[in-house]
């Protein structure tokens, strides 16, 4: 069996990431620092920009051929909607984050490490999605969690960072425990861990049910943890407000809804056990968006905010899967892919941009202080640019028209209608209520930026660089445009939602 | 031809936002200029656009399935109110050129004032529920903007989230209403609503209607969401003309007339739609008795006169309503703007400061009385035409104790205008104020809409003609304007109210030489809080803030709680897949 292009997202980024560390670390003695400091960023953006041409290809195959697969001895990969558009979004996060990073990130003691582990983090996210057995997932699931960690704890010089980097170990390990005791369960059942055997497998008369619904549970509870569903999501707040800003946008953007496609794939192979997932889904996502909401409210550190804010769009997100695999109505999971797309985009951009902000106002004056609210008073006044895209950012998220937010969102409600359900159309105004409520604290912030009347802070600020600057007007102007045209994200949405109504037997 | 002009006048105020805002807060001169261009454009295309009004759409834009297909029609309804929301509010952007000279930040403040009036025209071309909200929603968030846009004053910022949080639990109710119908019919298309209305269950239509409802008084700021308007007055005055006149709180009463086919045999639907509109006409009214802000007893006099609108739709006659809205744009423009000149002038909106002022403004007080008189409804000023017409579809139409209920809010409005006219104009100076003229723009915009206020009752027979020709479900009758004339003079109602409204004028007369025209003894508690409903709303805000303030301690910080939060979450998951194997 021949190995299929699109094994080159995965391979390229870990091949390069090695290369890029090695070329920071080795080096004649005579160049100095700063000089190896650049080559590392461009050896980085290199790989991630090549990354995109199996990427392009593999488009092409996938619109032509459909689903691809192929296997090494028992290691299955397999390409098909949900891979393709995941695949398309942590390549998209990667590259602006890389190039956001340029700035950033230069002159930090280890900047090697970083881009090498942000590589590995994204070959390992491809890998994951792409992987068509169980224990396989579960091994592309592990690596992306050791890179994650490096990546929280960066600031090693940090108390904070490392204790964030701690929790989120060890809460991670306990997901990754449960979930390799469900993939026992599950074998010894079933007795293959290819997920479409499995599939048949379970639907045998011979299999014992209860174990299997005990698999799901760990599935269920395991994966949550790198998703945090609630109660499972103590770590995140502390590790994306820790960690440098353009990981904060990664673990954000596309580490934890790697989680929740990884948490699918699993349940999926469950289907024919008899029970619908769908109303678990629908109570765990009706508990994040109000947790979520309520904790934001009342956060100070604008990076916690968003932490929290996370919880909640993984809420919307989960409900929309959750109607699709309850009534069988695609228009949800179309939305909820839909959403996690703009998620990526609407979260990426917001932390980019306060990154951006920390970048003008801490870390070019040696500090790492974390930023408040009321620091950005008047932050307008002098960063623009930042300013405008946060604003985008937060008001998107807020699901405010004419931005992408919006769309998503609608398209979540729309499916909720959909099923004529009155408990479901209860749940659909919870979340508009609840979309209401995130407004509570999103427009403040929007407002504190264009106060007349400067921080200390915002008085003392250096200026942006364009590395920083052309990441933010990208993602400003996707936002804008998917609010407008929001039917362009259908050829990636719609085989995705496809894929996952067919994985849950619709 | 109706297509280009409908996206000319959507899409002209949306480009001169975007070129406000390239043009950088650097060159303000050159802001003015473009501001005033392209909103002038945007009215002169929208009174064209009267001329090519039909019942069908102009404009057809399949969107993917789950969006439907985006349509505008220029129909009566649509391209009145898209005139109203460009015309008045051209003249607030003329009038700002003046009014907002020297102030930082013009970029933001014209972007969002043109944006404004760019989504309240797609809001009511829009033929797609769904757009309809787009728009809704647009215009909240533009809303929010500019009431704070003083935003480093902590009352403008709080006006601001308020006016934002409430209108948005009102679009939930849109948002509802709207997906109720597309998941009966499928198809977003307020036509196919329309047309279909009889064909839908009774309980999905009753709870679009009700839906419909509560995001109407939401947005037209009526009971028992009236709380937000007042506090909204910390905007920039030609602001508060805009939301007040030109677009915001039309777009509520728009809803309603719009549906108001489809939702009339809803049963008690009108009688809600009545009470809703009566009740905020009177609150408000005896509100605006005692209140001792300009600004903010124009704002409740809205509050009551959009009570008048609501309450007419509900008693049957939506052009009578409409009419009203029509009518009540130029006047309360005028007083806005008019108040807004003496605010600039004096620098204070605190009635108790001033007094005598009309010797030094002559030109102001002049304009400011026309407008009060109209709000009044005396005659042959515009707003007595549409309110008469209003009482007389009431005395037809209505329970008797609604009708008296209604008249009286008549007395009452009589009252506070002639209250305001005496506390800032004549009487003796209460402070020395210093004081600057009114200039050219300031007195360009005035004059226009004391001109307007003459004449504007004059295009009903036109209105007339536009709604029954074009609005196909409504079934509304043409009738001239010399009918009008006539109906109205010869009906004993008339004279009534006539009555009624001198004895209001003749009672505040009396106070107003015995200088009691403040204080308001037992009605000042329940005004302090809108009746109440102040209260209620910041007793939700503290108790979900208490939630979170609350919340906080599951966030421990401790790796051991964390643990047990992960096998907590196993256990209650085991815990359901049970239930449903059992």
């Amino acid at each position: 069996m021949n190995i299929m292009d699109f094994s080159g997202l995965i391979a390229i980024p870990l091949i390069s990431s090695p290369i890029v560390y090695l070329a920071g670390r080795l080096g004649s003695h005579d160049v100095t620092l700063h000089r190896r400091s650049y080559l590392v960023r461009v050896l980085a953006l290199l790989a991630v920009l090549i990354s995109w041409f199996p990427f392009v290809v593999s488009v092409q195959d996938f619109l032509t051929k459909g689903t691809m697969e192929f296997h090494v001895e028992t290691i299955w990969m397999r390409m098909d909607g949900i891979s393709l558009l995941m695949a398309g979004t942590v390549l998209l996060l990667g590259t602006l984050v890389i190039l956001f990073s340029g700035s950033y990130m230069s002159e930090e003691v280890g900047e090697e490490k970083y881009y090498a582990m942000l590589l590995a983090m994204m070959g390992l996210m491809i890998g994951l999605v792409t992987a068509a057995d169980l224990f396989n997932m579960w091994v592309w699931f592990e690596g992306m969690a050791i890179s994650s960690y490096l990546l929280v704890a960066f600031y090693r010089e940090q108390p904070a960072s490392i204790e964030a980097g701690m929790k989120y170990l060890v809460q991670s390990a306990t997901g990754s425990v449960l979930v390799l005791i469900g993939i026992s369960m599950v074998l010894a059942q079933a007795g293959t861990l290819n997920m479409s055997e499995i599939a048949k497998a379970v639907t045998n008369p011979g299999v014992n049910r209860i174990a299997l619904l005990g698999a799901g549970a760990l599935f269920m509870i395991g994966f949550g943890v790198k998703v945090a569903l609630v109660p499972l999501h103590t770590w995140l707040p502390d590790a994306h407000s820790q960690a440098p800003s353009g990981i904060s946008a990664m673990l954000s953007g596309v580490v934890i809804e790697i989680g929740l496609v990884a948490m699918l794939r699993a349940l999926s192979v469950l289907t024919g056990s008899a029970l619908s997932w769908g109303l678990l889904f629908m109570i765990f996502g009706a508990v994040n968006m109000l947790f979520g909401n309520l904790l934001a409210l009342r956060q100070t550190v604008v990076k916690r905010m968003l932490a929290y804010s996370s919880l909640s769009h993984i809420g919307y997100m989960l409900v929309g899967l959750g109607v699709a695999m309850y009534s069988g109505i695609a228009l949800g999971a179309q939305g909820a892919f839909f959403h996690l797309f703009n998620h990526m985009l609407m979260k990426g951009l917001a932390f980019l941009a306060v990154g951006a902000l920390m970048y003008g106002l801490f870390l070019q004056n040696n500090s790492h202080a974390s930023l408040k609210i009321k620091d950005l008073a008047g932050a307008a006044q002098k960063y623009p640019l930042a300013a405008l895209s946060l604003s985008i950012a937060v008001l998107a998220l807020g699901g405010m028209p004419p931005l992408a937010g919006f769309m998503s969102k609608w398209q979540i409600f729309e499916s909720g209608f959909q099923t004529q359900n009155n408990w479901i159309i209860a749940l659909m105004i919870f979340m508009a209520l609840n979309s209401v409520l995130s407004l509570g604290y999103y427009a403040p912030l929007v407002n504190m930026m264009y106060r007349k009347q400067p921080s200390q802070q915002v008085c003392c600020g250096k200026p942006m660089t364009w590395t920083i600057s052309l990441p933010l007007v990208l993602m400003t102007g996707v936002v804008v445009l998917l609010g407008f045209l929001p039917g362009l994200m259908n050829w990636l949405t719609v085989p995705a939602s496809q894929q996952f109504m067919s994985m849950f037997g619709y | 031809m109706a297509g280009i002009l409908i996206t000319l006048v959507i899409l002209l105020p949306w480009l001169g936002a975007l070129a406000v805002w390239v043009a950088r807060n650097s060159h303000p001169k050159m802001q003015h200029w473009l501001a005033v261009v392209f909103s002038v454009l945007a009215a002169i295309v929208s009174v064209l656009l009267l001329g090519s009004a039909s019942a069908e759409p102009a404009i057809r834009i399949p969107l993917s399935n789950a969006f439907g297909v985006l349509t505008f029609v220029p129909d009566g309804l649509g391209v009145t109110l898209t005139a109203i929301a460009a015309v008045i509010g051209s003249l607030a952007v003329i009038f700002s050129t003046e009014y907002m000279r020297g102030d930082q930040q013009l970029g933001r403040y014209y972007f969002l004032v043109l944006f404004f009036i760019g989504a309240m025209t797609g809001l009511v071309l829009s033929g797609n529920l769904l757009f309809t909200f787009f728009f809704w929603e647009i215009t909240a968030l533009c809303s929010y903007g500019l009431i704070s846009f003083y935003n480093d004053d902590p009352k403008a910022v709080a006006g601001g989230i308020k006016a934002l949080i409430i209108t948005q639990v009102g679009g939930v109710g849109l948002l509802a209403g709207t997906l109720v119908a597309f998941s009966t019919l499928g198809s977003f298309q307020i036509s196919d609503l329309l047309a279909n209305s009889a064909t839908l269950p009774s309980a999905s239509l009753a709870l679009i209607a009700f839906s419909f409802l509560i995001a109407a008084a939401a947005k037209s700021a009526q009971f028992p969401f009236h709380s937000w308007l007042p506090d909204a007055m910390e905007a920039p005055s030609p602001v508060s003309a805009l939301i007040h006149a030109a677009t915001m709180v039309n777009a509520g009463i728009y809803l309603l007339a719009r549906f108001y086919p489809a939702f009339e045999s809803v049963p008690g639907w009108r009688m809600s739609v009545m009470l809703v509109g009566m009740i905020s006409a009177i609150i408000s009214a005896l509100s605006a008795l005692i209140a001792a802000d300009l600004k903010r007893v124009l704002a409740y006099s809205t509050v009551s006169q959009l009570g008048y609108m609501v309450y007419a739709i509900g008693a049957g006659s939506v052009l009578a309503s409409q009419y009203h809205l029509l009518n009540h744009a130029f006047f309360k423009a005028l007083l806005f703007l008019a108040a807004g000149s003496v605010i600039h002038s004096v620098g204070t909106r605190d009635l108790r400061r001033m007094g005598g002022l009309g010797r030094k403004m002559p030109f102001v007080r002049n304009v400011f009385i026309i407008g009060a008189l109209a709000l009044a409804g005396v005659p042959i000023l515009n707003g007595f035409w549409s309110k008469e017409l209003i009482l007389e579809v009431s005395f037809e139409n209505s329970p008797v104790w609604f009708h008296i209920l209604i008249l009286a809010g008549a007395g009452l409005t009589a009252f506070y205008t002639l209250r305001i006219i005496w506390l800032v104009f004549f009487g003796e100076e209460r402070d020395a104020l210093h004081y600057h003229p009114a200039g050219s723009a300031m007195k360009l915009s005035l004059g226009i809409l004391a001109v307007g206020t003459f004449i504007t009752w004059l295009f009903f027979g036109g209105l007339s003609e536009l709604l029954s020709t074009t609005l196909p479900y409504s079934g509304i009758e043409y009738e001239s304007t010399a009918n009008l004339v006539v109906s109205i003079l010869s009906a004993p109602a008339t004279w009534l109210t006539l009555g009624i409204v001198a004895l209001g004028f003749a009672i505040s007369w009396v106070r107003a030489r015995g200088y009691r025209l403040f204080g308001g003894g037992w009605l000042m508690p329940l005004v302090a809080t809108s009746f109440g409903f102040d209260s209620l709303n910041q007793w939700i805000v503290q108790t979900v803030n208490g939630w979170g303030e609350d919340l906080r301690a599951t966030q421990t910080g401790q790796l051991n709680w964390n643990i047990l939060g992960i096998f907590s979450g196993l256990l209650v998951v085991l815990f359901i897949l049970w239930l449903g194997v059992k």
